[in-house]
Formats: structure tokens, sequence, C-alpha cells
């Protein structure tokens, strides 16, 4: 964890400082008599010190730890890639930004959402290595549930709560 | 007093009717069903249930949010003890004494004395929230900016300290970060969009529920699909109706459970995860069976079943006397309540005097629900947990993103909810508790208002905020919170008690 402290800790830091430097830039208003301890940039400036200092103590006792040992090689981000969980995260990430980021807005949704759950089901539970015929049922199961949580979230968020469906 | 027991009356009599009944039912039902699925918290359902009843009167939505919280909350102790694995955080002390009376082949039992315990608690904090948050609004009436600031900076090192145990660090970071996100969007009191970079959107601001569906929704699913598959160990269910004998022999670590968990709950953003380990430690410190907790002892079970569930009712003291969550799920059902018009907080007894009397007939209508359907249908129920996580998560993540984008209609809400889901996930990750984070931006526009107002009003000067009697005990508090991490700290506390302790040795005659 020291290692993720520490790469955390420069994200932090950096994040802090950009904090303190737009909170300085903020207008002031000084020329419309504006009371200057009201001006927009105090409280965001206070957080971003608070935040890298902060920053600094998890740095520091990231250091201590040996956090900056990074260790990193090919093999083990190659090994990092091809486990098990970190590929069905990835699998997951890819396929809810798909589905949240970009084809919400572009196709209709009740068709948006159904293709997702068909392909989330899917991607999850068919086996390449067997033969199609032996998993008929999975393909029907994923079909019947992309249908029906398609269609009965459709409805009930156009029909019952009158909302306008991306 | 009177005045209030007859606004009670009036409250519980106003739900006493078939259409609130059948709400009461199906929405506690569906928090046990909730609680029950590993992944899905108490949070994520009362969030959920919040895009789903935005449109209904006031009252109706809020009694539905509370069942589903009061539901989820109890119904995390079936896959604690049917799985070993918590239900919803609430419940991971119930892991450790469920589990083993399940492997006993005592689950019915088991299942039994968690919905008592949870019966039991949810009642005492119910009274409570019904005696405390009147007594707690009127200290409120006489706090001006100063006491907000400090109390949001209160609110932010308690609920950090205490959701990172083990690194307070990372609780505080968590924390300073949500009162950042607080701050993005046009602020009040110059209309200067702040951190927006010229973004519409950005400018009027970060919703809080779109973050939050992002922050326990997404980033739930995602961890939820990291982890290897869960397997539903065969238990059999008998008696589920628990012996009295059983109850009444405990009922000092019940009652001591219900204050626990109910002063947890009210300390802000910190929740019913702690609540139950902060009891369980208790009532395994006091027992006289030491040697069973942990290997399927009863009292260990209700003290922590107790300990969460009087925390909801306790979370609900700061959420309508101060406006300030005592915990995620009352989080959201603060930020639903000003979705419905109710301003909770200090002017709540001017405002809304029955609102509070409402609330605690609604505990008592939720737990009285979750205690007969807790009994109930165990066998059937425990069907829902061998619901495949790749058939259950694609179906969560569509609620988590037409929820998000029905309170609004935008898809702005819908990007919020998947970058908060993504920095969720790596705050997980890396071992950052994601409660602060939540808290931070709720209580952000109260500390940014209130601080830069006590400032105008002292031309700049800081003393003000130093030399008010409620302002000290709350930097005391912040200051014991922060030096009481320390090492140096506890070195001298231990010195100190280990002195005090040879003056007050008996002598050796």
């Amino acid at each position: 964890m020291s290692k993720g402290d520490f790469l955390t800790s420069i994200g932090l830091f950096i994040f802090a400082l950009a904090i303190i430097i737009l909170s300085l830039q903020m207008p002031r208003y000084e020329g419309l008599g504006v009371e200057s301890y009201s001006v927009p940039g105090i409280v965001p400036g206070l957080l971003g010190v608070i935040l890298l200092i902060l920053s600094i103590i998890l740095l520091i006792r990231s250091i201590k730890r040996k956090g900056y040992r990074l260790g990193m090689s090919t093999e083990m981000v190659k090994k990092y890639i091809t486990n098990d969980s970190t590929r069905n995260f990835l699998i997951t990430l890819i396929l809810c930004l798909a589905y949240g980021v970009f084809v919400l807005k572009r196709i209709p949704y009740v068709l948006a959402t159904g293709l997702f759950v068909f392909f989330f089901v899917i991607i999850f539970e068919f086996r390449p290595r067997e033969n199609i015929s032996s998993q008929k049922r999975t393909i029907l199961a994923s079909f019947i549930e992309a249908f029906f949580v398609s269609v009965g979230v459709t409805l009930v968020f156009r029909y019952l709560f009158l909302v306008d469906l991306p | 007093m009177f005045e209030g027991i007859v606004r009670f009356g009036n409250a519980l009599l106003m739900f006493l009717n078939p259409w609130d009944l059948f709400n009461v039912i199906w929405s506690t039902q569906l928090g046990i069903i909730v609680g029950m699925l590993p992944g899905l918290t108490a949070t994520m359902g009362v969030a959920l249930m919040t895009t789903l009843t935005y449109k209904m009167a006031p009252a109706n939505a809020v009694l539905i949010l509370m069942c589903m919280y009061i539901g989820a909350i109890y119904g995390g102790s079936r896959s604690a003890i049917l799985l070993n694995i918590p239900g919803t955080p609430a419940n991971a002390a119930t892991c450790l004494d469920g589990h083993p009376l399940a492997l006993q082949g005592k689950a019915g039992e088991a299942i039994g004395l968690a919905t008592t315990g949870s019966f039991l608690g949810s009642l005492f904090g119910m009274f409570m929230l019904a005696f405390f948050t009147p007594l707690i609004g009127n200290i409120a009436l006489s706090f001006e900016s100063f006491e907000f600031f400090w109390l949001c900076a209160f609110g932010i090192v308690i609920c950090g300290n205490l959701t990172a145990p083990k690194d307070p660090l990372k609780g505080w970071i968590a924390g300073f970060f949500g009162l950042f996100v607080a701050t993005i969007g046009m602020e009040g009191m110059h209309a200067y969009a702040r951190f927006s970079f010229g973004s519409v959107e950005l400018s009027g601001g970060i919703a809080l529920i779109p973050a939050m569906v992002g922050v326990f929704g997404f980033s739930e699913t995602l961890m939820i699909m990291k982890q290897p598959k869960l397997e539903l160990i065969d238990s059999k269910i008998e008696r589920v109706i628990p012996k009295i004998h059983d109850i009444i022999k405990y009922w000092k670590t019940i009652l001591r459970s219900g204050v626990i968990g109910t002063i947890i709950g009210a300390i802000p953003g910190v929740g019913e995860d702690i609540a139950a380990w902060v009891s369980y430690d208790f009532a395994r410190r006091a027992s006289k069976e030491k040697e069973l907790f942990g290997h399927g002892s009863k009292e260990g079970l209700l003290a922590a079943e107790t300990g969460n569930n009087a925390c909801v009712p306790g979370a609900m003291i700061p959420v309508l006397s101060l406006a300030v969550p005592g915990s995620a799920p009352a989080a959201v059902l603060l930020a639903a309540m000003f979705i419905h018009g109710v301003r909770p907080g200090p002017l709540i007894m001017i405002e809304f005097p029955d609102f509070i009397y409402q609330v605690v007939a609604m505990t008592l209508l939720a737990t009285f629900a979750m205690f007969i359907l807790g009994l109930s249908m165990v066998r059937t129920l425990v069907k829902v947990l061998t619901i495949p996580r790749e058939k259950m998560m694609p179906f969560v993540f569509v609620l988590c993103a037409i929820g998000s984008y029905a309170i609004q209609s935008r898809m702005f809400d819908i990007y919020v909810m998947v970058v908060f889901g993504i920095i969720g996930y790596y705050m997980r990750a890396m071992e950052y508790p994601v409660a602060p984070t939540v808290l931070g931006i709720i209580l952000g526009d109260l500390l940014d208002k209130n601080l830069r107002r006590a400032l105008i009003l002292t031309e700049g000067g800081i003393i003000p905020f130093f030399t008010r009697p409620i302002s000290l005990i709350l930097i005391f508090l912040i200051v014991l919170t922060i030096v009481g991490r320390t090492k140096a700290f506890k070195r001298v506390l231990s010195v100190a008690s280990m002195k005090v302790k040879k003056i007050f040795r008996k002598p050796k005659y």
C-alpha cells in the first residue's frame, strides 16, 4: 500500500497546488467595494492548503515506508493485466463506460439498455470453448433479462415518473 | 412533552391507511432484499429509491426511504449469517458470531436473534430520536456562523477518524476532498462559478445524488465484479422465532448496544458499521462468556445487530436538528428531504414542527414491518442469494444511470455518476473511506457560507471563532480527535494511567 500511497500523495500534491493557484486567480472584486473576506477563492484556497499539508504528510510517511521503490517491471504489469479479477474489472468498466458515456446519448434508451444488459450477461456467462448449442439457455436467459430490464425500466420511468428518457 | 406525544399520535394516525401501510410493507421487504445481497448497500438502496420516489408527496417518499434504510441495515444480517459475507458493511460484526451459529446448524435461531436485536435496537433508537431531536434542535437555534463552521470541521474530522480507524489521515483526506467538491460551481455570495472552466453544467455544481450513486453504486459494481464468485452454503433453517429466555438473559447487552448505537449514529458521518463494531467490542469486554465470542455467541450477535439498527434513528437526530447526516444513507435521506422541499436543520421546529414526529412514526412502522417480515418468509427469501452477480450487476448499473439522470433529466449527471464511481473505486482500492467524501459534499456549502459570513461579521478577525462556549467545545473535540491519534499522546496517556493506578493501588500490609 505504501507504493500506492506514494503515487497518490504526488497526485494529491499536484491537485492541491492547482486548487491553490486557481483560488488565487479568482476575482477579488476590490473595485466593487466587496468585503475582502467574502471573496470566492477564500474557502477553496483554504481547503487547497489543508489538502497540500495532508498530501505532504502522506508523502513523507510513504517515503519512510520505502514506497518510492516502485519496482515496476513489464512482467509485473503483464501478470496484473492477465489476472482474472483485473480482467473482470476492466470488462465491467469498459461496458459501463460505453453504455453510460457513449451509447446512451446516441441510440434510443430502450435499445441501448437492452444491448448493454445482453452483452454484459453474455460476456461474463458465455463459454467460448464450449459448444454453442449447449449454451442456448444462457443466450436465451440473457435475451429475456435484457428485454425485461430495458422495457420495464423504460415503462416505469417514461410513463410512471414522466421522465424524458435520454 | 405532552405536545410531542400528541404530534407523534397524529403522525402515526396519518400513516395508518391502506396505501401507506402497503408502501411500508413493500419498501421494507425490498430493503431487506437489497441488504441481503452482498454488494447492494443501504446507501445504494436509499439513493436509488430516492430517484424512484421523487415524484411522490414528501411524507410518502421519506416513509419509503426510511423503510428501505431500516430494512437494508437489518437485511444484511442474512448474508452475514448464511454466507459469512456482510450484506452491507453494517453487518460485518454480525459475521463473527452469526456464521459460526449457522455452521452449528442454528441458522434459523441466529436469524431470529438478529431480527429481534435489530427490532429492539431500532425501537430504542426511535425513543432517543423522539427525545433528543427537539432538544438538540432548540440548542442549535442559538448556533451562529462560528458554531456552524466548527460543526462542519468537527463532522469531517470525527468522520474521517472513525471511518478509517487504521489510518485517519486517509479519512481526513477523503473528507477535505469532499468539501472541495462542494465548492465546484456557482457560489452563493457573488454568483461566481468556481472551477467550472466555462462549462455551463459544471457551473451548476456537482449534484449530491449522482455523486453518491457513483461512489456507492457504480464503484460497488466494479468492486463486486472484481471479486471471486460467492458460493451459498447449504444451511438448514429451522426455528426462527427466538427464545424469550435468550432475550431476557442478555437485556443488559441489548440496552448497552442500543445506547452505543444511537450515540455513534448521532456522530456526523460515522454510520452503522462502526456502531456494530463498538457495540460488539463493549459486549465482549463486559461478557461473562468471553470465550464464546467469535465461536457462535448469541450475545455477540445480539450486540452487533442491536447496535447497527439503533444507529439508524440515531443518525437521523443530527439530520433533523442540524442538517448534518449521521451516516451515509442518512446523507441521502437529507438530500431527499431537500429535494422534497423539507428543510431540516435548526429551524425545523419552527418551519416543519410535525415533521420530526412524522419521522419517528415512520421509524416505528418500518421497525414493526422489519420485525414481522424478518421472521416470515425466511426460507423463500434465502433463494435471492443465489442470483448470480453477472445477472444482477447490469441491472444495478442501469438503475444507477437512469436514477442519476431522472432527477434533472440531463446527461451530465450520468457523467458525474461515472466519474465519481471511478473515484470511489480508486479510493476503496487505496483504503480511503468514501463516507467522509460524501459528508464533505453535503457540508461544503454550509462551511463555505458560514466561514465567509463569520469573517464578514468580524471584519476578518478570527478571535471570535475561539471565544464562544459551543465553539470552544467543538474545537476541543477536534483537537482531541487529531491529537488522540498521535503516538506521543498515546504514550503520555499510558504513562499517566499507570501513575494513576499506582496512586490508587491498595498498599500491602
